[in-house]
């Protein structure tokens, strides 16, 4: 394998970032809104194995078994996990790009306090009580939907914003929409403006949707695609925290899980239809995993990680990224792959994508740092 | 509601329809936690007759080794069906294998029963508590061990102390499967310098490590470093028996296995396992104190993280969110640490202080969806689970969900796939659409086919409803409306008092 230096590889995969540019004027709120829909994995998505940079001399040095070998080649840097079928497809298509060595400004290796941070996109963990996407959906003045029994922290903050997860229990009939209005006006504003959503949901027609990832990405990317419907959705995939045999290729514990998220994107794209010329889709994971192999064939919490973008929002596809290595020396306290690009900022661009607000606007009310790189042109020009 | 049934629901289960109502409700409260009874349930619920509460039947109740044998056999079968081995092919042989082998569903079913049927109401709200603080779910090799910990490992230890059930919990196969502490290696272990020199991969896996600092005891607030977390994890190393097969490409027979269990780790008690092979030599550090080397360090880390004073801060502030209030006053919080404290962390004095205060706080406490279930099917004397035996045999009838799927469409359950950090005990975390049309679905259910015997009339009458309620349910018409109206309204829900 040849050897690049960082700046070659930089030229190879056309992946310059520059982070410290003037903010570029955003969209204004007369460009008609997109939407925007979030993927959340949840453990810790390691982005070695989903992204493999098998131009770093230090990949299959620190992980043995954890990298596939029939991966696909995106340049001559970093290679897609064969889980990813379908979005290697999108990424020919010019339709979805990788960001790689990406993260909230979080490093203390914690689950909790990570995936509280990276729904919340506050200044620290368990700092807020609506999430980004939430807030950003109240500055937009649009709904989203959840598609989850509960209502995850990332959506909360615009009162509009729902969830939907199909329900399946023997003798529970369909529901009575004056019984639900009745119960719903006994209870006082906290119960009754849920109950109000159960009432609505009662009020539409009652479509059976199967319950697996992919055919609620369907039915949310159905959603949106109409005219009313919410503008955004969150899935959650759970179960990325392989400490144990996580394995290499799409047969192993992580591949599964990348395959589902391969899956959903595949889901939302045949929901939305036309709608998917102003989609924007993005991965959100608290941590990526420890850059070395642990003792029991898996990896530890870490930090940097790699995002998968899709959407027809995107027309040409690339790599983003700003490489830190994988020797010791560039690691993270010696373990962890640096994050090199503030995830916010991508966040913060797919905000401005689907729902036309101005980055600083996003930068000082959803994400409380007025000094957010703005990173909009190395996705979407 | 009255005061009973105010403080019956707030930290018990509710008062089942025939049992007497205390009057000193605070006396009885503490006088609960020490009210020791059986597993109860029911054998069957497929007749229109209510069925008889029983103790659960000891041949359900398999014991630990008994647990690890019949996994172990399950996983051996697996492997005869993947070599398509004779007996060993057709989907009943494979539903034969799950049921033979597996405890999932059955304790799911037998905590199900205990909560609905249990005369021990308010023990078995505090052993859920810890169950959910000391979260053990199920995934991959865990199915037999999560119902065993709640039982052995936490209710058996309700009232005990503090460090104790620590210990107890951390070293249970149950915790040291789930956070995958049982091929964990110390860096300088005989089997990773063996592994080192044969091409081979051992080494140490931080993931009990890190979730015994940051959830079960001293919190992130402790500001501890991945030193720390390591010297854990060292520590650690060594901890926790194989759960599955053992034998490579071999088949082998139960004796043999047992033999080389006992090789490895010098006894067939998976709760007392300890690896030698694996161990860290060598004396390890966590959070500034030093540790020994071999198997009594576990219990001298749990019992000094025990004791921390950011342990009884955490812990305190999760027993007062969980049973007192959404957000706990300082005032709470001193009292029940102050007790912690001078305790020396015993938890029936923990327990009667958490009472205490939650008898006092006038707050509403929102309930879990499992707890409401199971207060929702005590009050109107209603079969929201099957018996043992139909669990057993696999029959299900028209009226009554599987066990396992109705804890998935509650969307909380302790034998579900789950995170280390447990449900949330703020309200918050739980207002969705979908979780509260969960709870119109239930209660339509639970009425239509749990044949209740308690008219929403009586209910009301007996636990006092107020007039929000009592209107909600004359504004509704039909039997079956004025039970979904009831068992949804705010009263029984935990959203208001008034």
């Amino acid at each position: 394998m040849p050897k690049f230096t960082r700046r070659e590889f930089l030229q190879a995969s056309g992946a310059s970032l520059f982070l410290a540019g003037l903010p570029l004027p955003g969209f204004t709120k007369d460009k008609p809104p997109g939407t925007i829909s979030v993927i959340m994995l949840e453990g810790g998505m390691d982005g070695l194995t989903a992204v493999p940079p098998f131009g770093d001399p230090n990949l299959f040095k620190m992980r043995k078994s954890l990298t596939p070998e029939n991966y696909l080649k995106l340049n001559s840097f970093f290679g897609l996990h064969p889980s990813f079928k379908y979005f290697s497809g999108l990424l020919a298509k010019n339709n979805a790009s990788v960001v790689h060595a990406t993260n909230f400004p979080y490093t203390k290796r914690s689950h909790f306090e990570g995936q509280n941070l990276m729904q919340g996109g506050g200044l620290s963990p368990f700092a807020e009580t609506t999430g980004w996407l939430g807030r950003a959906l109240d500055l937009a003045k649009t709904p989203g939907r959840s598609m989850s029994l509960d209502m995850p922290l990332l959506l909360r903050g615009a009162h509009e914003n729902d969830n939907f997860f199909p329900a399946s229990i023997r003798n529970s009939g369909s529901l009575t929409t004056d019984l639900i209005n009745m119960i719903s006006n006994a209870h006082s504003e906290e119960g009754s403006s849920v109950f109000n959503k159960v009432s609505k949901k009662s009020t539409q027609k009652d479509s059976v949707v199967p319950r697996d990832p992919a055919s609620l990405a369907k039915y949310a990317g159905k959603a949106m695609a109409m005219k009313n419907g919410p503008l955004s959705s969150v899935i959650k995939v759970d179960q990325f925290d392989t400490h144990a045999s996580q394995g290499a290729d799409e047969y192993g514990r992580h591949g599964e899980r990348l395959a589902i998220v391969d899956d959903i994107i595949a889901g939302y794209k045949e929901g939305l239809g036309e709608a998917w010329d102003r989609s924007i889709i993005l991965t959100l994971t608290e941590f990526g995993r420890t850059v070395k192999e642990n003792g029991t064939w898996g990896t530890d919490h870490g930090w940097g990680s790699a995002a998968l973008l899709a959407g027809g929002a995107i027309t040409k596809s690339r790599v983003i990224s700003k490489w830190p290595g994988l020797a010791e020396r560039d690691l993270f306290e010696n373990r962890d792959l640096v994050s090199t690009i503030d995830y916010r900022s991508v966040c913060a661009a797919c905000i401005e994508n689907a729902l036309g607000l101005d980055h600083d606007l996003i930068a000082e009310k959803v994400f409380y740092t007025p000094k957010l790189p703005r990173v909009y042109d190395f996705i979407f020009s | 509601m009255n005061e009973s049934f105010r403080i019956a629901q707030k930290i018990g289960l509710m008062f089942l329809p025939n049992s007497p109502i205390p009057t000193d409700i605070k006396q009885w409260a503490t006088q609960q936690l020490r009210s020791k009874s059986p597993a109860l349930g029911i054998k069957s619920a497929s007749s229109y007759k209510k069925p008889q509460v029983l103790e659960w039947p000891k041949s359900l109740q398999p014991s630990l080794q008994k647990r690890d044998e019949m996994f172990w056999a399950f996983k051996e079968n697996k492997e005869k069906f993947r070599r398509n081995m004779p007996g060993f092919q057709s989907e009943a042989d494979k539903s034969r294998n799950r049921q033979e082998n597996l405890m999932e569903d059955l304790d799911a079913l037998k905590f199900a029963h205990r909560n609905v049927y249990g005369e021990d109401q308010l023990r078995l709200r505090f052993s859920s508590f810890w169950a959910n603080h000391f979260r053990t779910a199920n995934i991959f090799d865990n199915g037999n061990h999560i119902g065993h910990a709640i039982d052995e490992a936490i209710l058996a230890n309700i009232n005990s102390d503090f460090s104790n059930m620590l210990y107890k919990v951390t070293s249970h196969p149950s915790m040291l499967i789930y956070l995958d502490n049982t091929y964990s290696a110390g860096p300088n272990s005989n089997e990773a310098i063996w592994a080192r020199s044969n091409g081979r991969q051992a080494g140490l896996n931080d993931n009990l490590g890190r979730e015994l600092l940051e959830l079960h005891t001293v919190s992130p607030s402790a500001n501890y470093t991945e030193a720390d977390i390591n010297g854990a994890a060292k520590i650690l190393a060594g901890w926790g028996a194989e759960p599955g097969r053992i034998s490579g490409d071999n088949l082998i027979s139960l004796s043999e296995r047992n033999r080389k269990i006992k090789e490895i780790g010098g006894t067939l008690n998976s709760w007392d396992y300890y690896k030698t092979n694996y161990a860290e030599p060598g004396n390890k550090t966590v959070m500034g104190k030093t540790f020994g080397p071999g198997k009594d360090a576990l219990r001298q880390l749990t019992d000094f993280l025990a004791v921390h004073e950011h342990t009884i801060n955490h812990v305190t502030f999760k027993l007062a969110q969980h049973f007192v209030s959404d957000n706990p006053n300082q005032t709470d919080l001193d009292h029940i640490s102050r007790i912690w404290r001078e305790s020396n962390g015993n938890l029936d004095q923990i327990h009667t202080a958490v009472i205490e205060l939650a008898i006092a706080s006038k707050e509403p406490k929102f309930q879990w969806p499992m707890n409401w279930l199971f207060q929702v099917t005590r009050l109107s004397g209603a079969n929201a689970f099957v018996g043992w035996e139909e669990e057993k045999n696999n029959d299900y009838n028209d009226n009554i969900m599987r066990t396992r799927k109705i804890f998935e469409e509650l969307g909380q359950g302790f034998w579900l796939p789950g995170q280390p950090n447990g449900y949330s005990s703020d309200k918050a975390e739980w207002l969705s659409g979908e979780m509260f049309e969960r709870r119109i679905r239930f209660a339509t259910s639970l009425y239509n086919g749990g044949f209740p015997t308690q008219k929403v009339e009586d209910i009301m009458n007996r636990i006092g409803a107020n007039n929000v309620t009592r209107e909600l349910v004359g504004s509704v018409m039909g039997g079956r409306r004025k039970f979904v109206a009831l068992m949804c309204s705010p009263e029984i829900m935990g959203l208001e008092n008034a």
